[in-house]
């Protein structure tokens, strides 16, 4: 890549680098001050308390050693939604922990006989604290807040995994269409934030810091005013720059379009091209077919976060597969035959859910098994069986998904009887360019998956008829259909227009030829004449 | 006056730190509290300004149990120099003088008169160190502003802990010299601790001898010196005695 085309894609994207910049702040920023207002009280409740050192401390420890992505997942069951303040809460928690300790350091850390001196000319509790402690503390506390905004930049990349935006947005969409530009457009930002944060939290620290600074009780209300100016103006970033985090872009907004009547649909997708492709086609069909405008609110981290929203009705649909509607979402036991699984999906999903499957885009992406293209044909490889002699010496790098679903590897080794001599657990951004790249040697690759052919791997016959089927589908919500007679109609020339090579075609001109999304898809719709 | 009524100190219930302790300070004197290290010195001023209180017995203020009283608002009414100086690092001499009148609600012009007047009377400047930090100043210099931020409300006592003890022999000489002076002019009753027989003798009106956390004896120099009333006060003096006498014959 030349440097023009460079410097265009990044122009091209600037206003969204922005929008995302704006986002990041607000949401490090909101989540820091927070923990600032709950954690010093804290640090100072456990100075009081000593029997209240222990436990407290404890908990924050613990909090902080559970995997941020965990924390998500568990903080949307908590809140029962996605978006800007289950992400918010998880930064929080996380920043708890080095407020909270550098807090209850700084005030025991305070030379005794300073103490003994402010109590012994009749300084109060409350003014020992607020004379003494706080002052001669503030450096270390404030190391302690600098600790907790620098990782808090850090970790709030992650918030886009349940659609609170912020520079994570990019690093998602990047992992899902294995695209390393997209990656850095979000990793180098976040970093470089992160960077400045460091700086001007340090610089405050200095200018605080009583032992550096002669005067310091000037500079420190100086540093105060300052930071009662721009910790604010950080916030209004996102506001100034572009639309706010709670405007349409984003998730957090849920609510709006009911309360404001406007006639919006809410269209979602997991975080992986194909479902970016379907999502971005069904998209443009209401965009082009009814009076409706699209909120896309794509990216998100899975089936489940996906199924729940659409559920809440925080989203009105997605393209879901009818062998993970089967297994994943309602929990009934495989079946092979394509039209009794969608039957079967179909039905239960209106009864529990309210939800309706329209008819399925003709396609059938499955698991399978995905190897090089060069080892199956040195060793002959043609249907999965035929892994079976030299299985104990092969490495998988499967997708977690994979390795705990039913129709996955568990089901798989009961129903072919052997199991591989390595599993590693990767995400499914990366197992393709992990077997190709020879790290691996066997992936749980989906059949249209464009990077098949892209980096020139294979797939292997399923001859025991083990994978279900997963016809992809989009699952509206019943409400939404009704109130919007048009959408079935407009979604309808969908309905088996793709087959399993057309799919791997269009996924392999974004992930292969690095095009984008919204173009392959109207290119692909014109050439169909649907739009 | 000050009374200690059979105080008593124990920190484990067993070993007592303060053992049946009784003496008064009479008004307008200077009475050195001497002992060594651990005597418990330091827990008698404690105990008076309530940082610390007894296991048993009675202190009182002017006839007053100070038991009785507010610790907060009899900690300000007494002047305390600390061991160790504790002024506060981060704030100006100014504010470290100022900081009692503060507490007690002053207004500012009286407060600003107050600082000025009392750095004069500790012989610094108000233009060149008032608005200095603690460890701008020298040792001398910092022991004279705790004098000060001590005398800033005008207490009727100070209680002082070994307040030159950190100066080297040739400052704590002058700033002894200084502290008469300056006791001449403002009449004030002082306990002063210290395990310096010299500094006890050149600064005490009585001298109280601590030993264990018991009295040994209470009286002037001359009395104690003449007189002394155990062999640990006898032994103490000796050496001093035997000092004052070599200093007597070369002078």
């Amino acid at each position: 890549m030349n440097i023009t085309s460079l410097t265009d894609y990044i122009i091209e994207r600037l206003p969204e680098i922005w929008q995302r910049i704006g986002e990041h702040i607000f949401l490090a920023g909101i989540s820091t001050m927070t923990a600032v207002l709950v954690g010093i009280p804290l640090g100072i409740l456990a100075f009081y308390r000593p029997g209240l050192r222990g436990p407290l401390l404890g908990i924050v420890s613990i909090l902080q050693t559970i995997p941020s992505l965990a924390m998500l997942v568990i903080l949307l069951a908590l809140f029962q939604k996605i978006g800007v303040i289950p992400a918010i809460v998880a930064l929080i928690l996380y920043a708890l922990l080095p407020i909270v300790r550098n807090t209850l350091a700084a005030l025991q850390g305070i030379a005794p006989e300073i103490i003994e001196a402010a109590r012994g000319i009749g300084m109060t509790e409350w003014q020992r604290m607020r004379l003494i402690r706080i002052p001669l503390g503030i450096p270390v506390i404030m190391a302690g807040i600098r600790t907790a905004s620098v990782a808090g930049v850090g970790i709030a990349t992650l918030a886009a995994f349940i659609g609170a935006g912020g520079l994570g947005e990019f690093i998602n969409r990047g992992l899902a269409l294995s695209n390393t530009r997209l990656i850095f457009l979000g990793a180098i930002p976040a970093a470089l934030l992160a960077l400045l944060v460091d700086l001007v939290l340090g610089f405050i620290e200095k200018v605080c810091d009583p032992k550096r600074n002669r005067h310091w009780s000037h500079r420190f209300h100086f540093a105060l005013k300052l930071s009662i100016v721009l910790i604010p103006l950080f916030l209004l970033i996102p506001v100034f720059i572009s639309s706010p985090p709670w405007s349409s872009q984003t998730a957090g907004s849920s609510e709006r379009n009911e309360t404001k009547g406007i006639n919006v649909v809410r269209i979602a997708s997991k975080n992986f091209t194909e479902q970016l492709i379907l999502a971005e086609m069904m998209a443009q069909m209401i965009e082009k077919r009814t009076h409706l405008s699209v909120d896309r609110k794509f990216n998100l981290g899975g089936t489940i976060i996906c199924h729940q929203a659409l559920k809440r009705g925080e989203i009105d649909l997605y393209a879901e597969y009818t062998g993970t509607g089967l297994m994943a979402i309602l929990k009934l036991p495989a079946m092979n035959n394509p039209d009794e699984v969608y039957h079967r999906v179909s039905e239960e999903y209106l009864n529990r859910f309210n939800l309706v499957w329209l008819e399925p885009f003709g396609f059938n992406n499955t698991y399978t098994l995905t190897v090089r293209k060069q080892d199956a044909v040195q060793n002959q490889w043609k249907i999965i069986s035929d892994l079976i002699p030299m299985s104990s010496k092969l490495v998988a790098g499967f997708s977690g998904e994979f390795q705990e679903r039913p129709d996955g590897y568990p089901g798989f080794q009961k129903v072919y009887g052997f199991k591989f001599g390595e599993v590693h657990d990767l995400d499914p951004g990366l197992i393709y360019q992990a077997l190709a790249k020879g790290a691996v040697d066997v992936i749980d690759g989906y059949l249209t998956d464009g990077r098949i052919p892209a980096y020139n791997l294979i797939s292997l016959t399923d001859d025991k008829k083990f994978f279900p089927p997963y016809y992809a589908a989009p699952v509206v919500r019943e409400e939404v259909l009704n109130a919007y007679p048009d959408l079935r109609e407009a979604l309808a020339p969908l309905g088996s227009l793709i087959d399993n090579t057309t799919m791997r075609v269009l996924n392999y001109e974004v992930n292969g030829n690095r095009r984008g999304v919204s173009e392959v898809v109207t290119e692909f719709l014109q050439d169909k004449e649907v739009l | 006056m000050i009374t200690l009524d059979q105080v008593s100190k124990s920190y484990d219930g067993v070993s007592r730190v303060i053992n049946n302790l009784s003496f008064e300070v009479l008004e307008g004197e200077i009475l050195i509290l001497l002992g060594s290290s651990g005597c418990g010195k330091s827990t008698i001023l404690k105990m008076i300004n309530r940082l610390i209180d007894p296991t048993e017995g009675r202190i009182y203020l002017d006839g007053k149990d100070i038991q009785q009283q507010d610790p907060i608002e009899l900690r300000r009414s007494l002047g305390y120099v600390f061991q160790g100086i504790g002024l506060f690092p981060h704030f100006s001499i100014r504010e470290n003088i100022s900081m009692v009148p503060r507490l007690l609600g002053w207004p500012e012009d009286r407060i600003n008169n107050r600082y000025r007047e009392l750095l004069e009377l500790v012989q610094l400047s108000p233009e060149i160190h008032a608005d200095r930090f603690p460890d701008e100043l020298s040792g001398g210099q910092q022991q004279r502003v705790a004098v000060a931020r001590a005398l800033a409300a005008d207490p009727a006592y100070l209680l002082m802990d070994e307040p030159f003890g950190a100066l080297d022999a040739i400052t704590r000489d002058s700033i002894q010299q200084e502290f008469l002076d300056l006791k001449q002019r403002l009449n004030k009753t002082i306990i002063f601790v210290t395990h310096d027989i010299i500094e006890a003798v050149t600064l005490g009106d009585r001298i109280a001898i601590l030993h264990e956390g018991r009295l040994e004896q209470i009286g002037t120099s001359e009395e104690i010196m003449e007189n002394p009333a155990t062999d640990f006060v006898r032994e103490l003096f000796a050496k001093s005695v035997k000092f004052w006498k070599g200093f007597k014959n070369i002078s």
